[in-house]
């Protein structure tokens, strides 16, 4: 009998098909293929929520629907899709997400007057199609591959705006920065299956099992010469240069930014649904093959916590709402990191889920603000929205508390167990974990104070221009996406209180209890025994209340949106920044970072290209031009005995002829 | 027989479109190339062998005849396919089609000649790919030349006759070091062959029946030989540092005849390395893996290089196939399934994205008459058809998924990495896959110069849409690339078939 979960592919499929009914059809249908668009995430939604509801019956799915290649007398390349727990969840919020994005494009582009919408709507079907293939991939090479069209996507979608000068720019760099970070995932694809075998995801003959099989002795596979532990360190490690770049950590967050070129509500998709969460999601998938090693959970930490701080620190000072957001993005995604490589794989899942809700609603707040302010983004043009825009200002507000980190709102509980789960395990035997704490703890303040300062800016005082004293209404269409995500970001933190189950004794952590269903080798039960056994996470079953730590991430988080109101809560707020002298500065252009990749790219790699170009004409087209010079200077000198004139060549054979005689008659000894 | 009719008829249709009046050469050449096509997508249908043609598998759409005999050994009139030249056959027919339709527009005197040297050079590709014996084989191949010196040298840019001349002697002196090195391996094998049938040379070198020749012992006279034709054949493909003439031809070549240089004429390269080197002396072939990988990841990354270095989108594309062609070397000194496999898939799958981009900056330069990235900014805004499948073949190009490139790719690295023929394998493998990186770097600039950002052009010509028999051929083309893409079974079941053979035995 064919189950919910056998629909499955058809997920994937409607949002592809509404990508080519929009390319080729597009422009003949009314709103540029919106409806199209509108209809099959739709469709997508309402199979994930049974999808979901299957799932929470106790029901798993994994099947092989097509092999890419069959291998003769070697492995075969297939798709499967995989429907556990942890992608029926991210299905869910990326079909949401990515329905209300169509919905509020409506608003955004569609009564903008915007042009090429069908290739606009074409980018957002194959953009979501692409994420959903990824989300269900039962193997790591299908999960490149989808990865790799995201990311296709997101050029596309980036440089929307083609014949602007930003955009193209902004795609370019989009796409070799993650692509950077891809030939690494690559690497680590081709070297998986140099090791295992096999790149599957599930069961006991994936590569994570295999991995854990060999770690205890009790299987043996292919490690070039290293030990199994420090050669899986290297191979996960491969594979975290994909997520690095696709998540937008440090040092490859450069493109996200810039990223904002695109539409506003593909800024939303990218941030929330798609591409940034590929990476961090690769990561949860491909859990259990990460648990086993420590040094690669100790890296990830590490650049999870210190990309927390740095990218916070960056949004300090900008003056575009959707550049705070851009770096706001980059730091929660840090946060997600941070709790992966702490050991937190719950606590990652749950901010991801969170962040989603909440930056889609920021993002689709700071577009209608957009919308509002005639496509001006800066915030000191912005000021007192507040009273004209009361939609867009409770939602955004609803979002910024929950960005912020405040009772009781999403992103207060999952930043919490994030911060909460890092501790712990530092605590308790790998004290490592605490430095990259420390670090998520300290850009809480900053979180609070920069989510403030443009909730402040933007909505408080008095209007600062003309256009924010009558700003451009918005309709149904802007509003609906906002009060869904707003209730969301809201009460989403209400699926995972751990907090308050520690305190009532109450069995109401859900998501816990959500992900410790499903197959085997892919439950937190499971990824607890490998941490414990292989990088020695709660080894010595320390207890610690989550009380304390969360007390004081939320009392710091508030510390900043204090300082934050004090300072912008204001008629006529000041450049407050500007106090911060020569930091500010360095914090604007942020750390210089762009400089020096543009360097690498523009000062390092194109000198090089140009001198192995004139290296190629010089010297190795030079011998060829020589070899044949030389020949030709000969052919020339041989070409003077040819003059036409005929007793000259009566001459030339005679005497020819003689020789010819003559050596054969002193070679064959005829005079003697 | 039915590979005799192939070939007939495409010289038929030469000499047809030969004698044809001007006006119509283009349309009737087009059309009647349109024959061989119907003829290799039956042989596709129909191919039902199994195995390595010259390692004793069976051979379909066989004849052998002895044609004459000279010093003791017997000539044969031998062809046949197998899952390695299948493929390679229905590429030349396709692109060779497409190639055609594409010169409407660039190619506006003696037309009649031009198109008919494009027939008379796809039949002797045709014979190339199925001649299975040397010396009907050698006559194809140098037979190619011909054509293409005259398609470059009458047709082709302001500096075409040193182009024209350095493609030939350049590959004619590599045929002929290539020639020396063969018939030393005849000589050597001595009494043990009757023939040069390549499939009766291959397994008496792998059988180890090489004797001593010219004072060299048999061990010696195999590396040398093998050294020997590996540098003639590299030419053809061309490998770092033996490339300098592709980009000069290229420059120079009308866009048709650059298709078909790219798209097959490169693959003549790859194809007689795999048949002659890498099958018949798999030994030395695995003695050699470090000069030969490392001359493979010197060409993509070099050739990658150089391509980041140019400002003539032609030259860019030229010399980013020296580098995807040094994924096809490394694919083929891997010696596993899916690195051999792969890079025959890649054969295919580079002729036909190359085939595209070639097309495309062709029918860019039709409009604008310039080449040069500087030159012109934003044609998306003008050609936003032709800018769409520019877009989606640098994407191929770029090894994006689910389209041929990656497929050919992907095989290629996955089997290098994990290829037991040298410790090293893998660190090569990773060194030659940076070349991901850099094929974007350059095709993403070069787009984002020319197609996109305001629209900007000096020149007098009017920018509209090119007409529709420019764009039908790259919109062919690129679906075909996303076929084999999705489905790179469709040939890659054959191609595996046929080179897992060559995988053992031979001094393996």
């Amino acid at each position: 009998m064919a189950g919910i979960l056998d629909f499955a592919p058809a997920i994937v499929l409607l949002p592809f098909v509404s990508f080519l009914v929009a390319l080729a059809v597009g422009d003949r249908l009314p709103k540029g293929g919106a409806y199209a668009g509108i209809a099959a995430t739709a469709g997508s939604l309402v199979l994930s929520i049974a999808t979901v509801l299957t799932v929470a019956g106790g029901q798993t799915y994994d099947a092989t629907i097509y092999t890419w290649a069959e291998g003769l007398e070697a492995v075969d390349l297939t798709f499967g899709v995989l429907i556990d727990p942890l992608s029926a969840m991210m299905l869910l919020i990326v079909t949401l997400v990515a329905f209300l994005v169509h919905v509020f494009s409506l608003g955004y582009m569609n009564d903008e007057g915007e042009t090429g919408l069908p290739r606009y709507y074409a980018g957002l079907g194959l953009f979501t199609a692409s994420m959903l293939g990824f989300v269900v991939a039962d193997n790591l090479l299908m999960a490149f591959m989808f990865f790799e069209l995201v990311g296709l996507c997101s050029y596309l979608l980036i440089g929307f705006h083609f014949r602007e000068p930003g955009p193209p720019s902004a795609a370019k760099k989009a796409f070799l920065v993650t692509r950077f970070g891809d030939y690494f995932f690559l690497v680590g694809v081709v070297a998986v299956f140099a090791t295992f075998g096999t790149a599957s995801f599930v069961g006991s003959e994936s590569f994570p099992a295999l991995a854990e099989a060999a770690l205890r002795g009790e299987a043996s596979v292919t490690t070039f010469g290293f030990a199994p532990q420090t050669w899986f360190t290297i191979v996960g490690l491969l594979v975290l240069g994909g997520v690095i770049g696709k998540s937008a950590q440090f040092p490859l967050h450069t493109w996200l930014p810039d990223a904002m070129e695109g539409p506003t509500p593909v800024s939303a998709l990218i941030h929330a649904a798609t591409m940034v969460a590929a990476g961090v999601y690769l990561v949860a998938r491909m859990y259990g093959f990460y648990a086993v090693s420590p040094t690669a959970l100790a890296i990830i930490a590490f650049v999870g916590g210190f990309t927390a701080l740095f990218a916070a620190t960056m949004g300090l000072v900008k003056r575009e709402i959707k550049q705070v957001l851009a770096y706001s993005t980059i730091s929660q995604y840090g946060y997600m990191m941070l709790a992966l490589g702490g050991g937190g794989y719950v606590a990652a899942t749950f901010h991801l889920m969170t962040h989603a809700f909440f930056k889609a609603l920021l993002f689709l707040g700071a577009g209608s603000v957009i919308i509002a302010m005639h496509h001006n983004e800066n915030m000191w043009d912005m000021g007192g929205l507040k009273d004209k825009m009361p939609v867009t200002y409770y939602t955004f507000l609803s979002g910024s508390l929950a960005l912020a980190g405040i009772f009781p709102f999403a992103g207060f509980w999952s930043k919490d167990e994030v911060l909460y789960e890092t501790l712990l395990h530092g605590l308790d035997g790998n004290p490592i974990l605490l430095g990259a704490y420390a670090m998520g703890l300290l850009a809480v303040f900053f979180t609070g104070f920069y989510t403030f300062r443009m909730v402040f800016l933007t909505f408080h005082g008095k209007p600062r221009t003309q256009t924010a004293e009558d700003p451009h209404g918005v309709r149904w269409n802007v509003k609906f996406p906002l009060a869904v995500l707003g209730v969301l970001a809201a009460v989403a933190g209400l699926v995972n209180m751990v907090p308050v189950a520690e305190l009532t004794g109450l069995h109401i952590e859900f998501l816990h209890t959500w992900l410790e269903h499903g197959y085997a080798g892919l439950t937190t039960e499971h990824y607890s025994t490998l941490l414990q056994d292989f990088a020695g996470y709660g080894a010595a079953g320390l207890h610690l209340s989550p009380l304390l730590p969360g007390a004081v991430s939320l009392g710091l988080a508030l510390a900043g949106s204090g300082l934050a109101y004090l300072l912008y809560n204001v008629p006529e707020p000041v450049r407050h920044t500007d106090r911060l002298g020569g930091i500010k500065k360095v914090l604007y252009n942020n750390y210089y970072q762009d400089e020096y990749q543009v360097w690498l790219a523009n000062g390092v790699t194109r000198p090089v290209a140009r001198a192995a170009n004139k290296f190629d004409g010089g010297v190795v087209d030079g011998v060829v031009n020589g070899v044949s010079g030389v020949s030709l200077f000969a052919g020339g000198r041989v070409r003077r005995i040819q003059t036409g004139v005929v007793s000259n060549y009566a001459v030339l054979l005679t005497l020819g002829l003689t020789a010819l005689l003559l050596a054969f008659g002193i070679l064959g000894g005829w005079f003697v | 027989m039915i590979i005799e009719a192939l070939i007939a008829v495409t010289f038929l249709a030469a000499l047809v479109v030969f004698v044809a009046p001007d006006e119509y050469a283009g349309r009737l050449a087009a059309a009647l190339s349109a024959l061989p096509i119907l003829g290799s997508l039956w042989m596709w249908a129909q191919y039902d062998a199994s195995g390595n043609a010259l390692l004793g598998g069976s051979i379909a759409f066989e004849t052998d005849v002895v044609w004459l005999t000279l010093g003791g050994l017997d000539l044969h009139w031998f062809v046949g396919v197998d899952g390695i030249s299948l493929p390679l056959i229905v590429l030349t027919t396709i692109l060779s089609t497409l190639a055609i339709v594409s010169a409407w527009t660039p190619i506006t005197d003696r037309e009649s000649q031009f198109y008919g040297l494009m027939l008379f050079m796809e039949a002797n590709l045709l014979g190339v790919f199925t001649a299975l014996d040397f010396f009907a084989w050698f006559v194809f191949w140098e037979a190619v030349l011909v054509p293409m010196y005259f398609l470059i040298g009458v047709w082709g840019g302001p500096n075409r006759r040193y182009a024209a001349i350095k493609f030939f002697v350049y590959t004619n002196v590599a045929s002929l070091v290539m020639f020396i090195g063969f018939i030393a391996l005849v000589f050597g094998l001595g009494d043990s062959v009757s023939s040069m049938r390549l499939p009766e040379i291959a397994q008496a070198l792998r059988a180890g029946e090489l004797g001593a020749f010219a004072g060299l012992d048999a061990a010696t006279l195999k590396t040398v030989a093998f050294v020997a034709m590996f540098l003639g054949f590299a030419v053809k493909v061309p490998v770092a540092p033996l490339h300098t003439w592709l980009p000069d031809a290229h420059v120079e070549a009308p866009t048709p005849v650059s298709v078909m240089l790219a798209g097959v004429l490169l693959k003549m390269g790859t194809y007689a390395l795999l048949r002659f080197n890498f099958t018949m002396m798999p030994d030395v072939a695995t003695a050699l893996v470090v000069p030969i990988a490392g001359v493979a990841v010197i060409s993509v990354i070099y050739g990658a290089m150089l391509a980041l270095a140019q400002q003539d989108l032609k030259r860019i594309v030229a010399y980013s196939s020296v580098s995807s062609m040094g994924y096809v070397i490394l694919g083929l000194v891997a010696y596993t399934t899916y690195g051999v496999g792969g890079a025959t898939f890649q054969m295919i799958a580079h002729g036909l994205i190359s085939g595209l981009m070639f097309m495309a900056v062709g029918v860019i330069y039709n409009t604008t008459h310039t080449r040069m990235v500087g030159d012109m900014s934003g044609i998306a805004d003008r050609m936003p058809l032709t800018a769409g499948i520019f877009v989606a073949g640098a994407f191929g190009y770029m090894g994006l998924p689910l389209m041929a490139g990656f497929a050919g790719e992907f095989f290629i690295f996955k089997g290098s990495f994990e290829s037991t023929v040298h410790a090293g394998m893998p660190l090569f493998t990773a060194a030659a896959m940076f070349g991901i990186v850099i094929v974007a770097g350059y095709l993403l600039f070069a787009m984002q110069r020319t197609l996109f950002g305001p629209f900007s052009f000096d020149g007098e010509y009017e920018i509209t849409n090119a007409p529709f028999h420019d764009v039908a051929p790259l919109a062919v083309l690129l679906l075909l690339t996303i076929v084999l893409g999705v489905a790179p079974d469709l040939f890659f079941g054959m191609i595996q078939d046929a080179v897992n053979p060559i995988l053992t035995g031979g001094g393996l």
